[in-house]
């Protein structure tokens, strides 16, 4: 039906005549397209954020008009507020902690599912679970039951509840990142089958043993795949919020050993009402994220090795 | 010019974008009531309430034909954040439950219409003054009480007996009070209250006990570090002695019956609101009982009646008179008030609160008997405290939470607390 309407000379139009059209006018259609994209940058990124840089000068309190008083939250965080400074400290030590652990699990567990015959698929879904279940709140608060006192941890090891002592609730909270390493895994998992076998039987010719292999061969040529993670989970780290928000009730307890940077944003926020101050705050820590990252990338000289590079 | 045109069209794609944004937007909006008079009315609570208030403002509904109520409701830590986002926004509710903390900060930020330009409508004539007045700032009633609460002991009356230690009477003070615990912890083997000492509700009626108060008439701090370096050196002792509940169980409290020590079994009572301790019910099916909280030493009562809610109107409304009329309906009607029982405490208006008494069951009848025999003897409510109080509920509870771990001595952490305390007020 519709092609006979449509004339034979329209149908073979664009083959008969591939008139170009000018530069200027495609650029606008290409506007048109994005349009709703870039719309959405701006109204949706672009606006909240400077809002947000400006707010970070102000006095806000949610209900009066903001106050402008220039610098003084980012004096006020620096020297006069300690609970700042223990949730840098908190933040620092769970990054210390969750990171590495997490992706030592990763590693542990896509080298052992790497070498596996039967039953991959099932082990590699089983061991990425907890990395859906646990972005859900549902998850961590079954956490604060396992490690509550009563709870089943209580009970195997008779510790009492770690999520109710001060010096063990915040390794409660980087356990329950870490056991969240499917990600992480399932990329090692890629980069490890990206690493020719020649390479380990060259190695084996060599007589290297298995754990020669692992350091000569598996990290160099892991070593990308490495740096990726860590600086995409050292991102993440230092965001953390749900996991530390569940196991203390949302108050960052017990004496503030949770209170993790996401979680003093947040009370500041939302609970006392200084959104001035969080705001400022969240500038804050993305300075500091750029700045580890950058950090971290000027480290990567020493020790990332990249393929491509070798054949130089 | 070549970049001309690209700008041309660049706008106009983003006014057809715009365009379609808005008229998305206008799409949903208010029209749909059909010519009806529309009202959004939210609230706080459980189910229970919930279910309660949907047949009351039906009934309301079928009283006044020509207007809708659309009501939602949420648990009160989420309704507090989603109404001051809204209000923020300049998007708040026609018709609003309010809590005491929140009435300064609504009231000063302009959210809340003044209600006495209603009175047409909006009867108050059968509310107690004292109690009408905590929905006053600065000689304006911006809110109407809904219900009335005090504070009180509950207690598991069976493993109380057992222990052989005299059940409380009508009156005690904090010092016998502490003596009573330090009994109970020795004959049950377990702790006597839960820890009052991150309360600061509890701390509020022991301060009223000596005739202080927290707050000073203009909004200041109504105690000094020492008075609390004295509460703290008090509740330290008796966790110590272990006559009130370990750090690690008081760290817990999330203001839920099921995670208080006396919900959980290991202790022997816990101090309260009266509305909220019905919970304890289904936990302890045993038995429940209240009892005052302690005195002064001279015997000054520090508890005092409190208005359990509130309603308040939105400023920027566009139907005033209706809204005051769903108030109205909801405070004074005597119909609404069979449906409502006491789910939002005992009913403000006295002529209803006379007729519904005997109508109370179960533990709504408890509460209305307890509240009867403190009647007469507590001291007028405090006015509504200042909007900092908001976030130093939870200051006071961390600050405690550094002593009962032994991090801080009570001296310090008071100190602390006032520091903070009278910055927040400041700002």
């Amino acid at each position: 039906m519709t092609t006979t309407a449509i004339p034979p000379e329209a149908r073979n139009a664009p083959a008969a005549a591939p008139k170009r059209r000018p530069q200027r006018e495609r650029e606008g259609a290409a506007w048109v397209f994005l349009s709703p994209w870039v719309l959405g940058a701006i109204v949706l990124t672009l606006l909240p954020m400077a809002v947000s840089l400006y707010l970070s000068f102000t006095d806000y309190d949610l209900f009066s008009p903001p106050k402008w008083v220039g610098l003084r939250n980012y004096v006020q965080m620096f020297t006069e507020d300690p609970r700042y400074w223990r949730s840098v400290v908190t933040t620092l030590m769970y990054v210390l902690v969750a990171v590495p652990l997490q992706l030592a699990l990763a590693l542990v567990v896509a080298l052992a599912l790497k070498g596996m015959k039967r039953g991959k698929g099932f082990y590699r879904s089983a061991f990425y679970a907890p990395s859906l279940l646990g972005a859900s709140m549902s998850i961590a608060l079954v956490w604060r039951a396992v490690f509550n006192d009563g709870g089943t941890v209580d009970n195997l090891l008779g510790t009492g509840g770690w999520v109710n002592k001060p010096g063990w609730a915040l390794l409660a909270v980087a356990l329950l990142t870490a056991w969240q390493f499917g990600a992480p895994m399932v990329i090692f998992l890629a980069g490890l089958q990206q690493i020719p076998a020649e390479l380990y039987e060259a190695a084996a010719v060599d007589g290297a043993g298995k754990w020669r292999q692992f350091l000569s061969v598996t990290v160099p040529m892991l070593s990308p795949v490495l740096f990726f993670n860590l600086v995409l989970q050292t991102i993440q780290a230092f965001q953390v919020f749900t996991p530390a928000f569940a196991v203390s009730a949302g108050k960052g307890g017990p004496a503030d050993s949770t209170l993790v940077y996401t979680m003093y944003l947040y009370d500041r926020g939302f609970v006392a009402s200084h959104m001035g101050y969080a705001s400022a705050m969240a500038w804050v820590l993305l300075l500091v994220i750029g700045i580890v990252t950058a950090v971290l990338f000027r480290t990567s000289r020493s020790w990332v090795f990249y393929a491509s590079e070798g054949d130089r | 010019m070549p970049g001309n045109r690209t700008k041309g069209f660049c706008a106009s794609a983003v006014a057809l974008a715009l365009c379609a944004v808005l008229a998305g937007c206008g799409g949903s909006g208010e029209s749909a009531g059909g010519g009806k008079v529309v009202l959004r009315y939210t609230w706080w609570g459980n189910p229970d309430r919930a279910e309660r208030t949907e047949r009351a403002v039906a009934l309301f509904e079928q009283q006044h034909p020509d207007v809708d109520v659309t009501t939602s409701f949420s648990g009160y830590d989420a309704y507090k954040q989603k109404l001051a986002t809204q209000a923020a926004g300049g998007d708040a509710p026609d018709v609003m439950q309010l809590d005491y903390r929140q009435i300064d900060q609504y009231a000063s930020g302009g959210v809340l219409l003044d209600l006495a330009r209603q009175k047409s409508v909006l009867r108050t004539s059968e509310i107690d003054p004292g109690l009408l007045a905590t929905g006053r700032v600065d000689d304006v009633q911006y809110a109407i009480p809904q219900g009335r609460g005090t504070e009180t002991v509950a207690y598991d009356v069976r493993t109380w007996k057992k222990s052989g230690v005299p059940l409380p009477g009508k009156s005690w003070t904090w010092s016998q009070w502490a003596d009573t615990m330090r009994a109970l912890a020795k004959k049950t083997g377990k702790p006597g209250a839960t820890d009052p000492g991150q309360s600061e509700d509890a701390f509020e009626v022991w301060l009223r006990g000596q005739g202080k108060a927290l707050y000073t008439k203009d909004g200041g701090l109504g105690f000094t570090a020492a008075d609390l370096t004295r509460w703290w050196t008090f509740t330290d002792e008796l966790r110590r002695e272990g006559a009130v509940s370990p750090a690690e169980q008081t760290t817990q409290l999330d203001g839920s019956v099921e995670n208080t020590p006396l919900g959980r079994g290991t202790s022997v009572t816990d101090a309260n609101w009266d509305a909220p301790a019905s919970g304890f019910v289904a936990l302890i099916p045993t038995g429940i009982a209240l009892a005052p909280v302690p005195s002064g030493e001279d015997g000054t009562p520090g508890q005092y009646f409190k208005p359990s809610m509130f309603l308040g109107v939105s400023a920027r409304t566009g139907h005033p008179k209706e809204a005051a009329q769903l108030v109205d309906f909801m405070i004074n009607d005597r119909e609404a008030a069979k449906i409502l029982g006491a789910s939002r405490g005992i009913p403000v208006n006295e002529t209803i609160r006379a007729e519904i008494g005997p109508q109370l069951k179960d533990f709504d009848k408890t509460i209305a008997g307890f509240q009867a025999s403190l009647e007469g003897k507590l001291k007028d409510p405090p006015q509504a405290p200042p909007s900092g109080d908001n976030a130093l509920q939870s200051t006071f509870q961390r600050d405690y939470d550094q002593v009962s771990y032994a991090r801080m001595s009570p001296r310090e952490a008071a100190e602390n607390y006032v520091t903070e305390a009278k910055a927040e007020l400041r700002s």
